[in-house]
């Protein structure tokens, strides 16, 4: 090489080289609102539109709620750390004591909330529930986060759910993305709970590769492409969409355990969002319903599918 | 995991219809009940996204070849796209031009499909089966070694060697296969091998 003249880089790059960080951890600031007008832009001429509105404004208020809330308070380091050294979410919803702060939000967005005009069948389970809230709060916010039971008020626990998604979106926020560790494809690396739907995401340094979408805390995780996110399976997994319609959100199907995860392609739309588009695709759930396929996806707003 | 699952099959079953459900559940059973009446009328399409290694060169780049229902021939897929593979260590999504041309490579009108033979004397390739080739290449391989092999050198030391033919192998291969084409060929006694190992 002549003197004085130097390569910079490397030469045989060719191409930006997609490096995805493992997790990716929720912004409450912006989660919502995000949400909120994802839902408002959907709304418009959908057969569903009326729901999609109502969950506009339901995000709306977890936005609010978000920003004045006290700080949540994260449980002990060191337990924490025990967690992650034995492959356990450090936030577990199967593990995690409801604190004040936790019922604060839920009771908050339920008061907020309340204030909108709502279905009667909403605005019944929101009365309910704050009177249940000020008597037995820590129980039946706890019973939300472990496995729903057929006794369970169904519009109650989505109402619960959805105050808890703004606690839990704030307490991963102060986590360390960097420490979190893979649990399983199913398994949200904070918290332990299955994904809403995966994205395959456009973003720098990660063009192209796939994420699942908590639906509790909003952390993203990194599963590899085209692998069943529910039994881990690379043979027969397949897309199935609508004829003739946009293939932007597809359920990925696997032949090996007959389920299936949504999967939503923000790189060919960057409009898309894994919660509001997964709503919003209802038919395709009950399209494949109908085919035997089993929904693995779960998202507080579509609970029953 | 599944719960809420089988608990919307049973409420189905027990004839409750969507009240299972946390649309139906909030009081927008009526928005619920029209999305299933407007999706009626569609048919679900099945496309595949499939992982392969780009055919080319020795580096072996992942690819991901995405596949749709075929317009020219219903009930069979076609491969409608071609992009590096992003989870793929060896290139993380990249591809060279040669590779992210691929698909013109697979819908070509001169594309190979078979093995070809030409005929000692004769100035066109026909197409042929596997068998006829492999058998073909053995015996040809095989008379060539009988005719040419060297046992042992003027010195008298055993050598073995088969110099008089070349092995040319695939490129885009594992180590396990590289192994094996090794052991293969210098059990022969070739000497002239390559393989694409290099790079």
């Amino acid at each position: 090489m002549p003197s004085g003249r130097r390569i910079v880089g490397d030469m045989t790059n060719i191409g930006e080289q997609a490096k995805p960080p493992f997790a990716v951890l929720p912004d409450p600031s912006s989660l919502f609102l995000a949400r909120a007008e994802r839902l408002s832009a959907l709304a418009p001429d959908h057969e569903l539109g009326p729901y999609l509105s109502f969950l506009a404004k339901l995000a709306t208020a977890q936005h609010e709620v978000a920003s004045d809330l006290p700080p949540a308070l994260l449980p002990p380091d060191d337990r924490m750390a025990r967690s992650l050294a034995h492959g356990v979410p450090p936030l577990s919803r199967a593990t995690i004591e409801p604190d004040d702060i936790m019922l604060a939000a839920v009771e908050r967005l339920v008061a907020r909330f309340g204030a909108v005009t709502l279905p009667s069948e909403t605005a019944t389970a929101i009365a309910a529930l704050r009177t249940g809230l000020r008597s037995d709060g820590h129980r039946i916010v706890g019973a939300a986060l472990k496995e729903a039971s057929p006794a369970q008020d169904l519009a109650q626990r989505v109402l619960i759910l959805a105050g808890l998604q703004v606690h839990f979106s704030r307490l991963a926020a102060m986590l360390d993305a960097n420490a979190l560790k893979p649990v399983a494809n199913a398994a949200c690396p904070t918290c332990g709970s299955p994904p809403m739907a995966s994205t395959v995401v456009g973003w720098p340094r990660a063009y192209n590769t796939r994420y699942c979408t908590c639906g509790l805390c909003g952390t993203m995780w990194n599963v590899i492409r085209v692998t069943c996110v529910l039994c881990g399976a690379t043979d027969g997994v397949s897309f199935r969409g609508f004829e003739g319609q946009p293939d932007t959100v597809k359920a990925e199907t696997c032949d090996t355990c007959r389920g299936y995860v949504k999967i939503v392609y923000q790189v060919s739309n960057t409009a898309l969002e894994p919660l509001c588009d997964d709503v919003a695709s209802l038919g395709l759930d009950m399209m494949l319903a109908e085919e035997g396929w089993k929904r693995g996806g779960e998202n507080p707003f579509l609970l029953g599918y | 995991m599944n719960i809420e699952v089988s608990r919307r099959r049973f409420m189905q079953l027990a004839g409750a219809g969507a009240a299972g459900t946390a649309i139906g559940a909030l009081g927008f059973a009526e928005a619920e009940a029209q999305v299933s009446a407007h999706v009626k009328p569609f048919r679900l399409v099945q496309t595949k996204e499939a992982r392969t290694t780009c055919p080319y060169c020795a580096v072996s780049c992942g690819m991901l070849v995405y596949a749709a229902p075929s317009k020219a021939s219903s009930g069979k897929l076609e491969v409608v796209h071609i992009e590096g593979d992003a989870d793929h260590p060896v290139n993380r999504g990249t591809l060279c031009p040669k590779g992210a041309a691929a698909i013109d490579y697979i819908h070509s009108a001169t594309r190979v499909k078979t093995p070809m033979y030409r005929k000692p004397g004769t100035a066109k390739f026909e197409p042929c089966t596997w068998d006829f080739a492999m058998e073909r290449i053995a015996k040809l391989m095989k008379e060539d070694r009988d005719a040419n092999f060297v046992e042992k050198n003027a010195a008298g030391t055993t050598v073995n060697r088969w110099t008089t033919t070349a092995f040319l192998s695939g490129s885009s291969v594992t180590n396990e296969t590289g192994w094996v084409t090794y052991k293969v060929a210098r059990g022969l006694g070739l000497l002239q091998i390559e393989n694409q190992a290099r790079i």
